[in-house]
């Protein structure tokens, strides 16, 4: 086999393990191992690129953002941030019909600003929100898929772990990824509340109605948000002003949600020990998959497999257009499969080179960004896409009385709003860019 | 053994966890110390010379090399997480297609693939542990601190080891439970949170 057949080979060999249930960063890690042995013909690079590799990877300064964000998420909930939030979107909208699912979603992009992952941000309001939506009637499905959707804002508005690991994988500028990820957090918020407001219309008796709260109470709920504000201004303000890099923007704002939950009484011993059990293990998990990645991806690269590709589309002279749209659409379906962030890492070596390749008359570099976001956008939709969304499988098992089905069902109109999102971020690149002309 | 195992695992996640916080408080001081440094510079500085100045002799300002500690820190933290994503089972995987099997085959498979995963980290602890000795022999140093590589390596070893053992013992589990045919330990239960 030439090398270029064992770069293609690969992909069904990866395909095939992940299939088995092959832990995703040990999949790639071994058809990268095996490759780099078929390509050089013994074991000996392999082997000598772990003598280092697996250190330079976990020490990482950049990559020291993800532990810090997943810190920084778990102390922000200790400090009852997550609660804060919740009352004050509840205080203004819960009196209208579908006005509590609204106050979550609100919330959720609340909490999304100052925590990098989706999971957590689903996992922290699920557990404020879930109670109270179900107490004034919300259905079952209605309620976890309302939270499960929600929880997709954890990682769209910045801060944002998978932005990081493209932003590294991409060499793009993270203040600016951040910055672009602003006004599409900020549609996909708008778009969710348009889809309960349908949905309460289709089903009237799936929502009930909170008695309405006095303005006064509305605004001292409201400045128990302060913190948040605090937080999120300090934290990607600093790092797109310049005044710290990315990685101590970080640590800025997990000291920070730490300092809030210790004054809040959150932060104690037992508190302390189940945060680093928590960031642990999916800081493990990441940096595993990443490792990983960087093997295969080193393979892939040896075999020029993704120059051939990229060279293959460019002189098909296809509409840029249709490429980019078959590539969403790849994640789209994927995305059902696979979570996002093992996605980003196997298909950004490969896609990347082609979508920058292709000509939308921008510079390349705004490229990147748009495509990021966009990439962002539709592996986060299959956070929520049946039959395998994680955030349905952690929404829905804390609500014991509600079906799989239920929640699966009414999810689908939170997935049709993220579509309409993309087709109108596809058309009009403008959007996603916006901040960045200044 | 497996209480043991547990406790090890979520022992070092919690020296990892210790360390990540060490790491996050020497950036926070380094960060306020610059910026204190560039207002004794600027326009405190002006306005008040002497306190400036004596400021400034105390060595208000960045901490040297921090960037440095940085790197060893998360990479003996990092390593020091992975035995509990170990026992825990915390590894992203795909299940849709293998949850319609029978439970014999998923335990098989299982089987299979944590003595594969045991493997690769035996090879990962022993190359970083070959890695350190090769560091040390050349004496390698950091740039600003000037302090060897090769200590950086030693404390990740400790974790990359751990990993290593952890993921034996779990290689092992699986072996019993394919033969018994009963769970000994289930999947996400490692896991205390």
């Amino acid at each position: 086999m030439s090398n270029l057949e064992i770069g293609l080979a690969s992909f069904p060999a990866l395909l095939l393990l992940i299939f088995i249930r092959v832990p995703i960063g040990l999949a790639m890690f071994l058809v990268g191992l095996v490759g780099l042995y078929l390509v050089t013909g013994s074991f000996n690079l392999p082997l000598a690129r772990l003598k280092s590799e697996t250190f330079s990877t976990f020490s990482s300064y950049t990559l020291s953002i993800v532990p810090m964000f997943l810190l920084m998420g778990h102390f922000a909930t200790l400090g009852g941030m997550s609660t804060a939030l919740f009352k004050a979107a509840e205080s203004f909208l819960g009196h209208r019909k579908g006005g509590i699912a609204m106050a979550a979603i609100g919330a959720c992009a609340g909490f999304g600003s100052i925590c990098g992952s989706s999971l957590a941000t689903a996992a922290t309001m699920g557990r404020v929100a879930l109670p109270e939506l179900r107490k004034y009637g919300y259905s079952g499905g209605f309620a976890t898929a309302t939270l499960a959707a929600g929880g997709t804002l954890g990682i769209l508005i910045p801060p944002s772990v998978v932005l990081v690991i493209y932003a590294i994988l991409t060499e793009q500028n993270i203040a600016k990824l951040f910055l672009a990820a602003f006004i599409p957090g900020i549609l996909a918020a708008l778009g969710y509340v348009i889809a309960i407001s349908i949905y309460v219309r289709l089903y009237p008796d799936a929502a009930g109605i909170k008695p309405a709260v006095p303005y006064g109470e509305r605004f001292k709920a409201l400045f128990n948000v302060w913190p948040v504000l605090l937080v999120f201004a300090l934290v990607v303000g600093g790092i797109y002003q310049g005044w710290f890099t990315p990685t101590e923007g970080a640590a800025v704002g997990a000291a920070g949600t730490g300092f809030i939950a210790w004054m809040n009484r959150g932060l104690t011993r037992a508190t302390l020990v189940q945060s680093f059990h928590v960031t642990a293990k999916s800081s493990a998990m990441i940096f595993f998959i990443i490792l990983g990645a960087g093997f295969y991806n080193g393979f892939l690269a040896l075999t020029q497999v993704p120059q051939e590709i990229s060279n293959f589309v460019v002189s098909q002279g296809f509409s840029p257009w249709v490429v980019l749209s078959l590539i969403l659409v790849f994640y789209l379906v994927f995305g059902c499969l696979m979570d996002s962030l093992s996605m980003i890492l196997l298909t950004i070596p490969i896609f990347f080179p082609v979508v920058v390749g292709l000509d939308f008359g921008m510079s390349q570099e705004h490229i990147a960004i748009w495509f990021g976001i966009l990439v962002l956008i539709v592996v986060e939709v299959g956070l929520i896409t049946p039959p395998v969304g994680m955030n349905l499988f952690v929404i829905n098992a804390m609500d014991r009385k509600t079906p799989l089905v239920e929640t699966y069902k009414v999810v689908m109109y939170f997935v049709a709003s993220d579509i309409v999102r993309v087709i109108i971020l596809v058309a009009f690149p403008a959007i996603t860019l916006f901040w960045l002309r200044f | 053994m497996h209480n043991l195992a547990t406790r090890a695992a979520r022992f070092m996640s919690i020296c990892g966890g210790l360390v990540l916080a060490l790491l996050i408080v020497l950036i926070c001081i380094s960060v306020i110390g610059r910026s204190l440094n560039g207002l004794l510079h600027g326009w405190v500085g002006t306005a008040l010379p002497t306190v400036s100045a004596f400021l400034l002799q105390a060595g208000v300002g960045p901490i040297n090399g921090d960037f440095e500690l940085v790197e060893a820190g998360v990479a003996f933290s990092i390593f020091a997480f992975l035995p509990l994503c170990q026992i825990s089972g915390g590894h992203a995987s795909v299940d849709i297609f293998t949850s319609k099997l029978p439970k014999r085959v998923n335990r098989f498979l299982q089987m299979l693939i944590d003595t594969v995963f045991a493997i690769v980290l035996i090879v990962v602890a022993y190359q970083l542990y070959r890695g350190m000795l090769s560091k040390q022999s050349y004496g390698d140093t950091t740039f600003l601190l000037q302090f060897p590589i090769w200590w950086a390596y030693a404390a990740s070893l400790v974790g990359a080891a751990m990993a290593a053992v952890i993921s034996i013992y779990v290689a092992w589990v699986r072996v019993v439970e394919y033969f018994i045919r009963q769970d000994v330990i289930s999947d996400e239960t490692g896991m205390g949170s």
